[in-house]
């Protein structure tokens, strides 16, 4: 059963003359773990928004097209009811968080202090995610005082604790160091192997790759490819759109061209396909 | 960064566990008493007698008597050497020091002005280093209080050593290329401007992302919310707010009382 399902979705930012997104066709599967890739401006941010339903709710303009997420249309419910099901989580760590809160702990329960939720099951919940994001360690700290990685652990924790029925994530390891992205990443990736919906706008071509169940490739507000990661990162149409390609299909090119691999074999993007396509030709 | 960015200690005792809107209703009615009540050695007396005792009873003594005295005692000072020279409605003269004349007026009237502002400040400081901001905020909220007005509150708390550091970031790039920030007072302050429009237009940008962050967390969901932090309450505790409240305005009744009265 599709959980995202866009039809024909058209849409301008306030007083602006070009289409964000033009003409999108797109359902995601419940459960299923959809990256959207693309140069910036190409309308990564955008289609995340729009999912969330903070457009319309918080960027007006027009929208036109039919959407509905997780049963109901988000132009119609209130934003409220949108982030119940949809929870976003962006770039900017320090700007998620709320900024009324002294600990972690206080920063994660502030959602559903939100929600109203009773104070008991408040505890269980919050101990519950600080341990699956592994940020128990962290609960008394003031969430200013954290690195990047961790804050944005944090933010993934927060959002999290709502229990949406979907996760979007627009590029939350842009601004991250190699070690805060890891422990971001991995937090994602054990959520996608527990079968939540993840939507997931990220630079990072070889970890998506890795993980993603499919890959949707935007360029000026169009979808230019959407298929398996396989299908997506090998194509030698994205770097005209200005998406990088797997740094494994780069060797495996130029490999072709020094014979090292073979004629018609297809082009690997993960480590272990190159790897596997590599013990064909060095014996 | 600093790990708190309040004054709160986190101590086990008896005024900690007291309701925070109880010990701010006791800072108010405290500071009406000082400021309305005639008799020149009352504001002292319920600084050394209530306030002081009550610190301790919190477990705050020390950090109580120190923080005061960091808080006030250049501004004493200040007032005193002021006032006792400078108060216009000066007669009686105590001593002289060269061309200033130092009168009991105005040591009467600094000494006045000082210990009421000690009462202010001490109030403050006791309901501050004993209460949770957290639950103040939600105590005041659960109260009626709009959720966005304690947010604003609490989130200016954090927000300032936010904007100090975006603000010395900026400084330290424009120094790079050759801003001069150094030098004399004017050549400081001339070197500020440069550093508003940066500061200001930045954080508008982090204003939207902040909007969406918490919006992104329910804030604006239309159901009464709960709170993380239990707050205590007790019906007595609910008379003692209705007395402190009660003695407050009886103050202010007598003082407008005495006014009108020595008028006629």
């Amino acid at each position: 059963m599709a959980v995202i399902e866009l039809k024909n979705l058209t849409y301008h930012y306030p007083l602006s003359e070009t289409p964000a997104l033009q003409s999108i066709d797109l359902e995601v599967e419940e459960g299923e773990f959809l990256a959207i890739v693309g140069a910036n401006g190409a309308g990564k941010s955008t289609l995340c928004y729009t999912i969330s339903g903070f457009i319309p709710h918080f960027f007006k303009g027009e929208l036109a097209g039919s959407v509905n997420v997780a049963g109901m249309d988000p132009t119609k419910a209130n934003l409220g009811t949108c982030v119940q099901k949809v929870g976003l989580v962006f770039q900017n760590p320090f700007n998620q968080i709320s900024g009324s809160k002294f600990t972690v702990y206080e920063e994660i329960a502030f959602g559903l202090e939100n929600l109203g939720v009773d104070p008991q099951e408040m505890r269980e919940r919050v101990d519950e995610i600080i341990r699956r994001t592994r940020i128990a360690d962290l609960r008394d700290r003031s969430p200013y005082a954290l690195s990047g990685g961790q804050q944005q652990r944090v933010a993934l924790a927060s959002i999290l604790v709502m229990k949406p029925q979907i996760l979007v994530l627009d590029e939350p390891t842009s601004q991250l160091d190699p070690i805060g992205s890891q422990e971001v990443f991995q937090v994602i990736k054990e959520m996608a192997l527990q079968g939540m919906t993840i939507v997931m706008a990220e630079h990072k071509v070889e970890w998506l790759a890795e993980y993603a169940d499919r890959v949707l490739a935007l360029s000026a507000g169009q979808i230019i490819k959407l298929g398996t990661p396989q299908e997506v990162f090998s194509s030698s149409e994205l770097p005209k759109h200005g998406v990088g390609i797997s740094r494994y299909t780069q060797v495996a090119r130029r490999a072709l061209q020094e014979n090292l691999w073979l004629e018609g074999r297809r082009m690997p993007v993960t480590l272990d396909e190159s790897i596997e396509g590599f013990r064909e030709i060095i014996p | 960064m600093p790990e708190r960015m309040s004054f709160f200690i986190p101590r086990e005792s008896r005024i900690h566990s007291l309701n925070p809107l109880t010990k701010l209703t006791l800072a108010f009615s405290l500071i009406i008493i000082a400021f309305f009540c005639p008799g020149l050695f009352l504001p002292i007396t319920i600084n050394f007698l209530v306030l002081v005792p009550l610190s301790f009873l919190g477990k705050v003594g020390k950090e109580f008597i120190q923080t005061s005295i960091r808080l006030l005692l250049p501004l004493f000072a200040f007032l005193f050497v002021m006032q006792s020279l400078f108060y216009p409605g000066g007669k009686t003269e105590l001593f002289g020091i060269w061309i200033f004349s130092v009168t009991s007026e105005g040591v009467v009237f600094a000494f006045r002005t000082a210990t009421r502002i000690l009462v202010m400040v001490s109030s403050f400081l006791l309901l501050l280093l004993t209460t949770h901001p957290s639950a103040l905020m939600s105590d005041l909220a659960r109260r009626g209080v709009p959720a966005s007005l304690s947010f604003i509150i609490t989130s200016t708390l954090q927000i300032i050593p936010q904007m100090q550091a975006k603000a010395a970031t900026i400084q330290d790039a424009q120094r790079s290329r050759g801003l001069d920030t150094g030098g004399n007072l004017i050549n400081r302050i001339r070197s500020l401007l440069p550093l508003v429009g940066p500061l200001v237009f930045s954080s508008l940008v982090d204003v939207e992302e902040r909007a969406i962050a918490i919006e992104a967390r329910a804030f604006t969901l239309p159901v009464e919310k709960t709170s993380l932090v239990e707050i205590p309450d007790s019906p007595a505790e609910a008379i003692l707010r209705w007395f402190l409240a009660a003695v407050a305005i009886i103050t202010i009744g007598y003082r407008i009382w005495l006014s009108l009265s020595s008028r006629i």
